[in-house]
């Protein structure tokens, strides 16, 4: 079973996926934006982190910059979990160094096994 | 008294880049251009525009920031019927809970994402009338969603009117916050209730699809 580290702004969708994760197993750590999840991810590891696109004081794709430079994070799998869907976004997601893209409305069975598969 | 005419210059060229493909008409009365969502829709704008729509048992939240002038519109429904202790989807968690949160989402997100900021939202909510016969308030169910979720956000309603047995025509002014709506006592609910059922199926046809996933490299 993982750490996985869930990033979003809407405390609802947070509810959501770590009640998904935690029925899976998993341990969850929650960040309610991207600078929050920063300083989560300076004094813990996670297996895993999933982080929304659209968020005050650093947005996800911010995010996952950051977490690159941190020797920690340079290989941990991210994912989004975003309502943003276009070619643009989402290649701005690959290149700051995402390693895939889900698309809202949040669906349990998919997220579960899109975890299943990046985590090996 | 001599009517308005349009604007030589109509606020089309100055649309949000998400809603350029979405047609409106200049309104001679209200002298202002309207844009007419339908079910699954949302519209936001920074110009003087009207958002309108005819509401069942679907919700609308109309969103503003007031003082980034930027505000705009939703109009949906739940996909699933929630009988007391039938399926709730996927270990405890309903379809329902997604889609509504998604619906509610992506007009929040593009409010902030024009300028507006959590702390200033002024949210209105309209609809859930039980206009469908049968055991299940299917309004009533959405107006719960609605209040929930707003709840668990942390957002505040300042204005609402919901429930009731008629449908309503109701309009929306982000620029002012200002909500016109109409009970519709005249028009069949049959009407309605089809546009509403059709959008409910497709709905539910959406969730077998689910949240596309696209990994940038080779999982197997």
């Amino acid at each position: 079973m993982a750490t996985i580290l869930v990033v979003d702004d809407s405390a609802s969708m947070r509810q959501m996926v770590e009640f998904t994760l935690k029925e899976a197993g998993h341990q969850v750590m929650v960040a309610e934006d991207g600078q929050a999840a920063l300083n989560v991810a300076k004094g813990a590891s996670a297996n895993l982190v999933i982080t929304d696109v659209n968020m005050p004081n650093m947005d996800g794709i911010t995010l996952i910059r950051e977490l690159r430079t941190l020797p920690a994070y340079k290989f941990t799998p991210i994912l989004t979990l975003t309502t943003e869907s276009t070619t643009e976004k989402k290649m701005e997601g690959k290149d700051a160094g995402a390693t895939g893209w889900i698309v809202k409305p949040f669906n349990p069975e998919k997220l579960l096994a899109t975890v299943n598969k990046v985590l090996g | 008294m001599t009517k308005a005419t349009r604007p030589a210059t109509p606020f089309k060229h100055l649309r949000l880049p998400e809603f350029g493909h979405m047609s409106s008409y200049w309104d001679s009365v209200q002298n202002v251009e309207v844009v007419r969502i339908l079910a699954g829709e949302y519209y936001v704008t920074h110009c003087q525009e009207m958002i309108t729509t005819v509401l069942g048992s679907c919700i609308s939240a109309c969103v503003r920031d007031k003082v980034a002038n930027i505000g705009g519109m939703n109009h949906f429904m739940l996909p699933e019927e929630n009988r007391p202790g039938g399926d709730q989807g996927h270990r405890g968690l309903s379809a329902d809970a997604a889609y509504g949160s998604y619906a509610m989402e992506r007009l929040i997100n593009c409010v902030l994402k024009y300028g507006g900021r959590r702390e200033n939202l002024e949210i209105k909510i309209f609809g859930g009338g039980r206009i469908m016969g049968g055991m299940t308030d299917i309004g009533l169910q959405n107006i719960n969603f609605v209040r929930s979720y707003l709840r668990t956000e942390g957002l505040n309603i300042a204005a609402e009117d919901v429930g009731g047995d008629l449908p309503r025509r109701m309009a929306y002014l982000p620029a002012t916050g200002k909500v016109l709506v109409k009970r519709l006592r005249n028009v069949r609910s049959e009407t309605i209730i089809k546009q509403e059922s059709a959008y409910r199926d497709d709905l539910r046809r959406s969730e077998n699809r689910g949240g596309e996933v696209e990994l940038f490299g080779d999982f197997g």
